[in-house]
């Protein structure tokens, strides 16, 4: 019995289109959100509070005064509070090189128009001060983003950044010279012990550190008890 | 040659009926190796070489993390699985021959890149079974005379973790890579040589072209919804096998989807010392007197190199004309013999590894399935020749011989494993592979003896349907619903997510069948 080719029925065409469209639908909103929700890395507090990290030598030992060069026209710059994460350490003196005491001043935030005070500078001289050593504007490091001694003809006295030109004030905080940054460089609080003369840093103040959501996430905790001191020559 | 053709070329309407799976199976091994190639591009996002166990652990605790590294897992043991099936069909039914000798030799080459690409890529973990790996690797690469040491250290490192399990990650990208290349040789010959045709249109006389008439349907949208349709299945089945296994309480570690422990855990010693499965019968083959003679390197010349050049002379030494599988028992026989040495090296590597195996029963392992299979199957053949046993697909018959033996020895050795060990897995698999076993002689029955079908297959009523596909689409969107509800937080979660996505894949393949049916009554 020959079967005559029956007109498919238009309705019943279109309800098995919308249906396949819908199984499709279903398909990928099922494998996007697993994808999507695969590829975004899980954020993890790695500290839940600062580290207190001594200061130390590449041979081990910590960091004493005489170890610091004031006005040292070399990079030297230790990893805080997570690894991979540069910080200047300096010893401010003025143009004759004789150490310069850092008061604590309160620093502006151009970019949300906040204040915080800034850490004062510690040491027997209250001459010594850290800052985070990332850019603020797009996060240039050392050798790039460097301080220039006062006697320096170039920038003197201050923090600049070859990259884009953005200058700051390590004897005022940190605070921000001339853009393009719109923010002063996160400070250290270091502490410093009287009786073995040793530096400890201790918590950050001011902004965030460039390129991070928070400044204890998003990368590896420095395991030890301490954070050793490296020195660029430029 | 049959004229140029658009690519890709229009095919028969059989290859898309019931049943037409038969020729997809390099298709099937297409659609894996790039469900691979994804995910394993992904999941480069978190490893790291110098804390290779450590970061893939991890992975399995990322959300989705267990789902995308278990899945890449069995997307490969499906690929290796797939590609043994698709050489040994192509075997049978005598594709090796005229004009299709390169597509065989590409073949060859993309089995060895295959498991290659496994080797280095099940290694990456870090885990028991890769550490065992390395080490007869390491073995067998600086036994290369001459060139060993520099064999050893090109693939395998400098002896440091870190330079190993870079090394590895190089060699996983570059090989799986290499795939892609010898893959698009292997496609494109394909295209220009046809499609192989049913022997029995050809007359079973090479050159065996598919001739192409006007009852050739377009690519698009026949083929493009049929190729969706397999590749919707294949992915349920990389999808369904892993998450059911992982969602079971325990799994042997050659099947575990997860890593196993790592290499320097105490626990490492209650893991039998084996590689992963499909490197079992390199494994077994050192385990021979003569092996411990000869060193490993010279072994695993002898027991995998000489197949592999047996394997890439068969278009040479099978010279005949006929594609008759009766006609060609050498090469029918050797390849059941073929499929009985591998399983049995690897059921032997897996159920005592490392055990030393005296040259006497190695003799015996080797010469009686020659000694058997060989007369057998010029005695069958001889048979069907002379019209005492009737049978059109004589191919078919021993490849379903040799699959139900496969399974039977399988399903033996479950059933005893479950009344030894008592372990619901092994309880699990004895009742599958029953299952299994019992089609698989169901449908050899039918082969022999032509169960008869009926001329038209059924074809549902209109409201038929729109009831199945109501239901079918209605069933995703229950199911996507369901899966999106559970939180990613534990692997048992992400396992029934995983199965949840298999059920899906699975429903829109059955799906586009049922779109077809109705649209182009295929």
């Amino acid at each position: 019995m020959p079967e005559d080719e029956k007109p498919i029925d238009e309705q019943r065409r279109k309800f098995l289109k919308v249906v396949g469209v819908m199984i499709i639908g279903a398909g990928l909103a099922g494998t996007l959100r697993s994808v999507v929700q695969y590829v975004i890395p899980p954020t993890s507090n790695v500290e839940s509070s600062f580290p207190t990290l001594l200061l130390l030598l590449p041979n081990g030992n910590p960091v004493h005064t005489s170890d610091l060069t004031v006005n040292n026209p070399s990079v030297v710059t230790f990893d805080y509070p997570l690894q991979n994460e540069p910080n200047f350490l300096l010893r401010l003196g003025d143009s004759t090189n004789n150490d310069v005491k850092i008061e604590s001043t309160t620093v502006d935030i151009p970019a949300t128009g906040g204040k915080y005070q800034s850490p004062a500078g510690v040491g027997p001289y209250g001459s010594v001060v850290s800052s985070s050593a990332i850019c603020q504007h797009l996060g240039c490091i050392p050798p790039e983003l460097r301080f220039h001694p006062p006697s320096a003809t170039d920038f003197p006295g201050k923090i600049h950044c070859d990259c884009h030109g953005s200058t700051y004030d390590p004897y005022k905080g940190f605070s921000v010279v001339t853009g393009p940054t719109k923010a002063p460089l996160p400070g250290i609080v270091l502490s410093y012990d009287q009786t073995n003369d040793t530096y400890s840093a201790t918590m950050l103040v001011g902004p965030t550190i460039y390129g991070r959501s928070s400044d204890l996430s998003g990368g590896n905790p420095i395991s030890s008890a301490g954070t050793t001191v490296t020195t660029l020559g430029v | 040659m049959n004229d140029p053709q658009p690519l890709p070329r229009k095919v028969p309407d059989y290859m898309r009926k019931r049943g037409g799976l038969w020729y997809w199976t390099g298709a099937m091994v297409m659609i894996a190796f790039f469900y691979e190639a994804i995910t394993g591009l992904i999941l480069f996002l978190y490893y790291q070489p110098s804390n290779a166990y450590t970061s893939t652990e991890g992975v399995l605790n990322l959300a989705y993390g267990s789902v995308i590294l278990t899945t890449h897992l069995y997307g490969a043991y499906i690929m290796i699985a797939l590609v043994y099936i698709h050489l040994l069909r192509n075997l049978f039914v005598g594709a090796y021959k005229k004009p299709r000798e390169m597509q065989w030799l590409t073949g060859i080459v993309l089995l060895v890149l295959t498991v290659a690409v496994s080797y280095f890529g099940y290694s990456l973990t870090g885990d028991v079974l890769s550490s065992d790996a390395t080490d007869v690797a390491r073995g067998i690469a600086s036994g290369f005379p001459v060139i060993g040491s520099y064999l050893r250290s090109i693939f395998l490192g400098n002896g440091t973790d870190i330079s190993l399990f870079t090394r590895f990650e190089g060699w996983h990208i570059i090989i799986a890579a290499l795939i892609g290349i010898t893959f698009a040789v292997h496609f494109f010959l394909a295209e220009y040589n046809t499609i192989m045709p049913e022997p029995n249109k050809v007359g079973y006389e090479v050159p065996a072209i598919d001739k192409e008439d006007e009852t050739y349907k377009p690519w698009y949208p026949y083929n493009l919804l049929y190729m969706t349709q397999i590749g919707l299945f294949t992915l349920s089945l990389i999808f369904l096998i892993p998450s059911i296994l992982g969602a079971l309480p325990s799994v042997p570690a050659l099947f575990s989807p997860f890593p196993q422990v790592s290499a320097t855990s105490p626990l490492a010693s209650q893991v039998p010392p084996y590689p992963p499965w499909f490197l079992l019968f390199i494994y077994k083959e050192l385990d021979f007197g003569i092996s411990a003679t000869i060193g490993p390197f010279w072994a695993t010349v002898l027991f995998t190199g000489l197949p592999l050049i047996y394997l890439l002379l068969i278009p040479y030494i099978d010279r005949s004309s006929t594609l008759k599988a009766t006609k060609r028992p050498l090469m029918i026989s050797t390849g059941i013999i073929g499929i009985l040495y591998l399983v049995g090296l690897s059921v032997w590597g897996a159920t005592s590894p490392g055990v030393p195996v005296s040259n006497v029963v190695g003799l015996l392992f080797f010469v009686v399935p020659l000694a058997v299979i060989i007369p057998l199957v010029y005695f069958i053949s001889k048979k069907i020749e002379s019209g005492k046993v009737r049978a059109t697909n004589a191919w078919k018959i021993y490849v379903m011989i040799s699959f139900s033996g496969f399974v039977s020895v399988l399903t033996g050795l479950t059933i005893y494993a479950a009344v030894r060990i008592g372990a619901i897995f092994y309880t699990t698999a004895a009742i599958f592979l029953l299952a299994v076993l019992g089609v698989s002689i169901t449908t050899l029955y039918g082969t022999i003896y032509g169960i008869r079908k009926s001329e038209e297959p059924k074809r549902l009523s209109g409201k038929g349907y729109v009831i199945f596909g109501g239901i079918y689409g209605f069933l995703a969107i229950a199911i996507v619903s369901m899966i999106s509800i559970i939180p990613p937080t534990t692997t048992l979660n992400q396992s029934l997510y995983g199965i949840g996505m298999g059920l899906l894949f699975l429903i829109a393949s059955a799906y586009i069948a049922i779109y077809r049916s109705h649209e182009y009554n295929e």
